[in-house]
């Protein structure tokens, strides 16, 4: 790297600094990057070579035998549409109530305002799983264990502080001279709510469906005390699976990529945007 | 105003608030009542006052799993968090400077993309893969790329080692959510800082130190809470990839995962609600503290 570089006098960089920075930059992806390229590489392994005591970097003999016998499961494609329901239920619901709620706390202000943004928080700090026995009694009085349904109440729930916060970024940075504006010209408060707000919060309404999707597809402690082996989804089968059957590691492998795919095509859709999906919710005060 | 807002505030936030009051309100208050009980998780119980906190104060299983807690917390967020930080310098300014301009180091969209990965798979998949990676014998990752001739590293099998996995496995998992968030945060750090700091002469390291950490504080302060709260969760990871569940000999046994062996397992529900409890203040207490430690030298957060 040149000092001077079209006449503007550049940072004091020196070659082996900028070669030690490519160096660990590329050390380091490599680590992150090699157990997910190990399953990728079991899964498409025949058994013997899986349980070879010679690891090879490629399968010798490419096969989608094990991806066969995961989707050949009993309870592979319940599971997977178990699963599809349950996020679908929750994450619409989560939008639809989160949406509102944080309308009511970035438009308004009302007595209370600050409790509820202060329980909100204060509730997302504390680990969920001190709430599993309490919540495991009253789903089994309600009757709502082994329920898709009460599977889907308890991820909305968990899904909601994330959904209300962001979402109330998104809409505290819209202006209120435009809802002003929309409202001398006529427009009453549901109006601007359902024409100026909802459009203008797109993208904070597709973050926060994203993050919802990953956490209620990728749950598994809340399903699996709550429903019998035959209502799991797909995270939790793969375990359930994985405890029944031992060392299965070829079809458990397949299994996990099976498991991934749609979070996976989620992100690289929405690849670029993810940092401001991420932080823009937490900008405006 | 024509309207009232009082219709709308009520009719927007009439489902989430019940929701909350019964399904996180109501729970807490049934831990705490649950605590009280001899519950063993089916059928009737009695009161027995304070008698699992005498328990739990006489159960060694519960100081080491609190000290295992304390081990993660410790060093969960610095790991990580350093880590993190050294990363989104090098992919957003480490690279040099053309033009006046200092970027990242060559290839920084392919690294966003591959540190962001691990935030991708479940925890659930990544306990199943690092189980693999930690095989005890030649079949696993590591140990089949040691020399023929090693003894195997015994991992999640050693009593000594087997909590340090769990803590590698953790910021393996957690450091890419973390890079992407602290880049977006640089980015948002005006590039005339940079140059005029640049223009002065100033080296990578004083760029880092005098610019960059100063302006990041808020989102470090965040990433400390929400891994520590990670730190005092754990249990995807423990319960998973761990012998016999928190072993070798409860050496990775922590508190979340006491509290779900005693629910569902030992059938002692009330104590685990006791555990519970614990829990429940040692996390409040953490992110509060953290909060009113960190405040004061906050910079423009």
């Amino acid at each position: 790297m040149a000092r001077h570089d079209e006449g503007v006098v550049t940072v004091g960089r020196s070659r082996i600094g900028t070669f030690f920075a490519n160096t660990t930059g590329i050390v380091f992806g490599l680590l992150m990057l090699f157990p997910v390229y190990w399953v990728l590489n079991t899964a498409f392994k025949p058994t013997n070579e899986v349980q070879s005591f010679t690891p090879t970097f490629l399968p010798e003999n490419p096969t989608l035998d094990n991806f066969k016998s995961a989707l050949g499961e009993e309870l592979f494609l319940p599971a997977m549409v178990n699963g599809l329901i349950i996020t679908a239920m929750a994450v619409a619901a989560a939008l639809v109530v989160g949406f509102l709620a944080a309308l009511a706390i970035a438009r308004f202000a009302f007595y209370g305002r600050k409790a509820i943004i202060l329980v909100v928080l204060a509730v997302q700090l504390v680990p969920f799983l001190a709430l599993l026995i309490p919540l495991f009694l009253m789903m089994q009085r309600a009757q709502l264990t082994n329920s898709l349904i009460g599977v889907a109440l308890v991820y909305l729930v968990l899904l909601l502080p994330y959904t209300v916060w962001t979402l109330r970024g998104f809409i505290s940075g819209i202006p209120r001279e435009l809802d002003e504006a929309a409202m001398i010209d006529g427009c009453s408060r549901p109006q601007v709510f359902w024409r100026i707000i909802l459009p203008l919060t797109g993208p904070g309404l597709v973050a926060t469906s994203i993050y919802g999707f990953i956490q209620a597809w990728n749950e598994f402690i809340i399903i699996n005390t709550l429903n019998s082996p035959q209502k799991q989804n797909l995270m939790a089968w793969l375990l359930y699976n994985q405890t029944e059957r031992g060392t299965a590691w070829g079809p458990l492998m397949a299994g996990a990529i099976i498991t991934s795919i749609p979070v996976v095509v989620f992100f690289l859709l929405i690849q670029r945007n993810i940092a401001t999906g991420l932080t823009a919710g937490a900008v405006k005060g | 105003m024509r309207h009232g807002k009082y219709p709308f505030i009520i009719g927007f936030l009439a489902v989430p608030v019940a929701l909350y009051a019964i399904f996180v309100v109501g729970a807490y208050l049934q831990m705490f009542r649950l605590s009280l009980t001899d519950w063993t998780g089916y059928g009737t119980f009695n009161d027995i006052g304070f008698a699992n906190f005498e328990k739990l104060w006489n159960d060694s299983v519960f100081w080491t799993a609190l000290r295992h807690n304390g081990f993660l917390l410790l060093l969960l967020p610095i790991v990580t968090i350093a880590l993190a930080l050294f990363f989104a310098f090098l992919l957003n300014v480490g690279g040099g400077s053309k033009g006046g301009v200092t970027r990242g180091v060559w290839g920084s969209p392919i690294y966003r993309v591959i540190f962001f990965f691990p935030q991708l798979l479940a925890l659930a998949i990544v306990a199943v893969i690092f189980g693999r990676v930690f095989g005890p014998d030649k079949s696993g990752m590591i140990n089949g790329l040691l020399p023929d001739s090693w003894e195997p590293w015994l991992f999640l099998a050693s009593e000594r080692w087997a909590l340090t996995c769990i803590l590698v496995v953790l910021v393996w998992q957690a450091v890419g959510f973390y890079v992407v968030l602290f880049s977006a945060g640089m980015g948002s750090i005006p590039q005339e800082i940079y140059e005029a700091a640049a223009l002065d002469g100033a080296s990578r390291i004083t760029l880092f130190s005098k610019i960059t950490l100063p302006l990041l504080w808020g989102n470090i302060q965040v990433a400390w809470i929400y891994l520590g709260i990670a730190a005092f969760d754990a249990f995807a990871l423990v319960n998973i990839m761990t012998v016999n569940q928190g072993g070798p000999n409860n050496s990775t046994q922590v508190l979340s995962l006491q509290i779900y062996l005693n629910a569902f397992k030992y059938s002692q529900a009330g104590y685990a609600s006791a555990l519970g409890v614990v829990l429940f203040f040692l996390a409040l207490s953490f992110a509060w503290l953290t909060l009113r430690v960190s405040r004061r030298d906050a910079v423009d957060a």
